[in-house]
C-alpha cells in the first residue's frame, strides 16, 4: 500500500495556498492571464513508421486492401501538445452493419487510453471513471452536434456503412485533457481519408472497395468544428480561468467544460466537480468561450492545410507512369476486370491466365516476405523464365517484373519495397539490359516504365 | 571491456558525457596512488568504470563522480531535501521524497522534540529535512535537526510556492559560488528559496509577481550556461519591470 502512495503525486497546502493568493491578483502560475491558452502544437501523420505487421488494426473490407494502405495511416492520425498535456489521435475507419434504427447513416465511436505513463494514478487497463468522462464529453460534442456528416458514409443502406473509430490516447497529462483531446479528435478527423468504393459486381450488391492508389480517397464531410473550452473555478466561482493546468485542477475542484463552434452554437456542456456555480456564471462563460472557439478553429484549419498541402506534394513526385498502372489489383472481385487487362497486355502470352493466376496467388506470399526481389514466384512452366540474367541486379528485376503489376501499387511508398523501387529506378535510368529479352514477360510495366530501350515494347505499349 | 579510451593515470573524460561501461581508469597502470570514487562510478577489479550516465567530474587531486540528473531521486546520506507529510502514524510521519520508498520522519526528530510537542503536521505539508538512513532496501529515514540536534532552518516552511525539477537543476542551484540566476534573481528581488537535492524547490518572496518570476525564470534556467542565464534572468525582470 504504501509502494501505491509513493507513486501518486501530492499537491501541498502552500501550493494550494498560494494558487488560490495569486488569482486573487489574476495572475496564474505559469505567468499567463486568466484567459489564456498555453501553447499549441499539431503535428501530422506520425504513424508512417510503423513497420506493417502491426498496421492490420485497420481491419477494412477487404483483406488484400488492408494490407495496401499503409497508405491511408498517414492520414487521420494527430498529435497535439498544449502546454505539457500531450494527447494522439487515430482515425480509422472499417465498413460495418449499420445500427438498426439508421439504416442509411455511417457511425462514429470515440475510444480513450489513458497511459499510465501519463500519470501516476492512470492504471493500465479498463478505462477508469475520468477516461469515460472524457470519452463521452469529446463524443458528445463531436456525434450529437452531427459534426461529422453521417449519411455520406453509407454505402449500401441497410447492409454497409462506414464505420468511423476515433482513438484517443493520452501521453502525458498537464492537465485539461479535454481540450487537448478534442482538438487531436479534430485534426485527425480532418486529414482522415478514407477509402473510395463503389457499388457493382455481378448483382450490382458488393461492394468493391478501391484501392487508393487507383482512386483517391476520399475526405470525412465535417461541417464545424465543435472546440471545446474548459474552465476551472476559484473562490467559489468568483475566480474562473481557461486551459487550467494540472496543478490548478487539483486545487479548483469545479470544472466546467463548454463546446462551443466558431458559429456560436452550443455543442455541449458539462460540469463536474462539488461546488456549484451561478447560472450568470455559466453565460459569461459560454461567450468567452465562443470568442476562444474561433481562434481554436483558425488554428486548427491552418494546420490542417499545411499538411494537406504538404502531402500533395509529395504526391505530385510520384513516378507519372506508375498511376496509369495500377492494372492487377489482387482483390477476389477485380480479378475479372484485371485478368481481361492482362489478357489485353500480354495478347501475344500463351499462358497468359497461368501467368495471371500464379502472379495473384503468389502476391499474397510475395507480401509478405516483400522487398527481398528474389526471383520467387517464378511460375516454372511460364515461357517467360528469364533464363537470360546477365547483371547481378537482373535476378531482382525478373523475378519482380512478373509481379510486377502488383508491385507496382507498392512502389510509390517507399518503406515498402526498396528493392521494388531501385528497380523502378534501375528500370528507368535504363540500367537493365536484360529485361527486354523477356519477350514474352505480360507487357510489363517495365517496358512501359523504360521508355528508353526498345522501340518495339513502346509499339506493343501503343498497341494496347 | 573495452579498454582503448580513458585508460590512463590521467583520465581524458573529465568534464565529458559518459555513459555506464566506460571505463575511466585502468588502476594497473597506477601505484600506489588513492583515489576517491564519488557516485556513479564503480570499481571492477583492475578497473574504475561507469555505472550511471551523466558528466565525469574531477577535483583535484583525486576525486571522481558523475554528475547524473533524473526526475526521481534515489535517497542519500545526508542529503536535505524537501518532503510532503502524508500520513501521520504514532511514532513518525509518512513523507513523499520522490524516491521509490516514502521515508519515515520519527515524531521526536525535531528540535526539542518529546512525546508531549509532537508537531501538527496534515497531510500536504511541506517539509524540509535531512535523510538519515538510506540503503536501497528499506524506507529512508529523515530527521529535522543536525547531527548536533539543533533546528538549523529544518522543519516546516509556510506559506510560498513549491515546484519540482530535475535533481541535476536542484544541485545546480545549490552549488558554490552562487548559481547566476539566483544571483541574477537576487540583485533585483528579494526572496528566500529552500533547495531539496530530490528535486523540489521551494521559493517564497513578499508579492505573488515575486515569487512567480522567481520560479519561472528557475525552472527556465535548466539548460543554460551562466551567461545565458543572467541574460534570460534580466530580460524576465525587465519585461515585468522590476528593473
Amino acid at each position: 500500500m504504501e509502494q501505491r502512495w509513493a507513486n501518486t503525486s501530492r499537491l501541498t497546502i502552500n501550493e494550494k495556498q498560494f494558487i488560490e493568493e495569486a488569482l486573487r491578483s489574476e495572475i496564474r502560475v505559469d505567468g499567463r492571464r486568466l484567459y489564456d491558452y498555453r501553447r499549441l502544437t499539431i503535428k501530422f501523420g506520425r504513424y508512417r513508421c510503423l513497420p506493417r505487421a502491426t498496421i492490420l488494426s485497420c481491419k477494412c473490407y477487404h483483406l488484400r486492401f488492408s494490407l495496401f494502405c499503409c497508405n491511408c495511416r498517414e492520414d487521420g492520425s494527430s498529435e497535439v501538445q498544449l502546454g505539457e498535456t500531450h494527447v494522439m489521435a487515430f482515425v480509422t475507419g472499417q465498413l460495418l452493419q449499420p445500427y438498426r434504427d439508421r439504416p442509411n447513416e455511417g457511425t462514429l465511436a470515440i475510444f480513450t487510453e489513458f497511459s499510465p505513463m501519463a500519470d501516476p494514478s492512470f492504471e493500465p487497463g479498463r478505462p477508469g471513471e475520468a477516461a469515460i468522462e472524457l470519452g463521452r464529453v469529446i463524443d458528445r460534442g463531436l456525434r450529437e452536434s452531427r459534426a461529422v456528416d453521417m449519411e455520406s458514409l453509407c454505402v449500401v443502406a441497410g447492409k454497409s456503412v462506414w464505420a468511423i473509430r476515433v482513438d484517443l490516447h493520452i501521453i502525458d497529462n498537464g492537465g485539461n485533457l479535454i481540450d487537448a483531446a478534442n482538438i487531436a479528435a479534430l485534426a485527425a478527423l480532418s486529414t482522415f481519408r478514407r477509402p473510395e468504393c463503389s457499388v457493382g459486381g455481378d448483382d450490382n450488391q458488393e461492394i468493391i472497395v478501391h484501392d487508393p492508389e487507383v482512386r483517391d480517397p476520399i475526405p470525412l464531410t465535417i461541417h464545424h468544428f465543435p472546440i471545446a473550452v474548459t474552465f476551472a473555478f476559484f473562490h467559489e466561482g468568483n475566480t474562473l480561468v481557461i486551459d487550467p493546468h494540472y496543478k490548478e485542477e487539483a486545487v479548483s475542484g469545479v470544472r466546467m467544460t463548454v463546446t462551443v463552434n466558431s458559429n456560436g452554437d452550443v455543442c455541449a456542456i458539462q460540469k463536474a466537480g462539488g461546488e456549484g456555480i451561478l447560472s450568470g456564471d455559466v453565460m459569461r462563460c459560454l461567450r468567452i468561450a465562443s470568442l476562444k472557439a474561433s481562434e481554436m478553429t483558425t488554428k486548427i484549419k491552418e494546420a490542417v492545410e499545411t499538411y494537406n498541402a504538404e502531402v500533395a506534394l509529395k504526391k505530385v513526385k510520384r513516378h507519372p507512369s506508375l498511376i496509369a498502372q495500377k492494372i492487377t489489383v489482387p482483390d477476389v472481385e477485380m480479378k475479372e476486370a484485371s485478368f481481361q487487362k492482362t489478357k489485353e497486355l500480354s495478347a501475344d502470352m500463351e499462358n497468359s491466365p497461368n501467368q495471371t493466376s500464379t502472379s495473384l496467388t503468389t502476391t499474397k506470399d510475395k507480401d509478405t516476405n516483400a522487398s527481398i526481389g528474389r526471383p520467387l514466384n517464378w511460375d516454372p512452366y511460364s515461357s517467360s523464365a528469364p533464363a537470360i540474367v546477365s547483371s547481378s541486379t537482373l535476378p531482382e528485376l525478373v523475378g519482380t517484373s512478373k509481379d510486377a503489376n502488383e508491385d507496382q501499387m507498392m512502389q510509390t511508398d517507399e518503406e515498402y519495397d526498396p528493392n521494388l523501387k531501385k528497380d523502378q529506378i534501375a528500370s528507368a535510368t535504363g540500367v537493365s539490359s536484360g529485361i527486354h529479352k523477356q519477350n514474352s514477360p505480360p507487357k510489363s510495366l517495365k517496358d512501359a516504365v523504360k521508355p528508353k530501350h526498345k522501340r518495339k515494347k513502346n509499339a506493343e505499349r501503343g498497341a494496347r | 571491456m573495452d579498454v582503448d579510451t580513458g585508460n590512463m593515470t590521467q583520465t581524458n573524460l573529465v568534464d565529458k558525457v559518459v555513459v555506464p561501461g566506460d571505463v575511466v581508469l585502468d588502476l594497473t597502470k597506477m601505484e600506489n596512488q588513492t583515489i576517491k570514487l564519488g557516485s556513479g562510478l564503480r570499481q571492477d577489479c583492475d578497473y574504475i568504470s561507469v555505472m550511471q550516465a551523466g558528466k565525469l567530474r574531477l577535483s583535484k587531486p583525486n576525486k571522481y563522480w558523475v554528475e547524473s540528473s533524473q526526475k526521481r531521486y534515489v535517497p542519500r546520506l545526508e542529503d536535505t531535501v524537501l518532503g510532503i507529510v502524508v500520513e501521520h502514524r504514532s511514532d513518525n510521519f509518512l513523507v513523499d521524497i520522490k524516491a521509490p520508498n516514502l521515508a519515515f520522519l520519527p515524531v521526536l526528530a525535531f528540535e526539542g522534540g518529546t512525546r508531549r510537542n509532537i508537531p501538527k503536521f496534515e497531510t500536504g505539508t511541506l517539509i524540509y529535512a535531512r535523510v538519515v538512513k538510506a540503503n536501497g532496501i528499506m524506507n529512508p529515514e529523515l530527521s529535522c535537526t543536525d547531527a548536533s540536534g539543533k533546528a538549523a532552518e529544518f522543519g516546516q516552511l509556510k506559506n510560498g510556492y513549491m515546484f519540482e525539477t530535475s535533481t541535476g537543476l536542484a544541485r545546480m542551484l545549490l552549488s558554490s559560488p552562487t548559481c547566476p540566476v539566483l544571483e541574477a534573481l537576487g540583485n533585483k528581488i528579494s526572496f528566500e528559496t529552500a533547495v531539496g537535492l530530490n528535486g523540489r524547490v521551494w521559493v517564497n518572496a513578499s508579492s505573488p509577481d515575486d515569487v512567480i518570476l522567481v520560479s519561472n525564470a528557475i525552472m527556465r534556467s535548466e539548460f543554460l550556461s551562466g551567461t545565458q542565464q543572467r541574460i534570460m534572468a534580466e530580460k524576465l525582470l525587465e519585461r515585468l519591470q522590476k528593473s
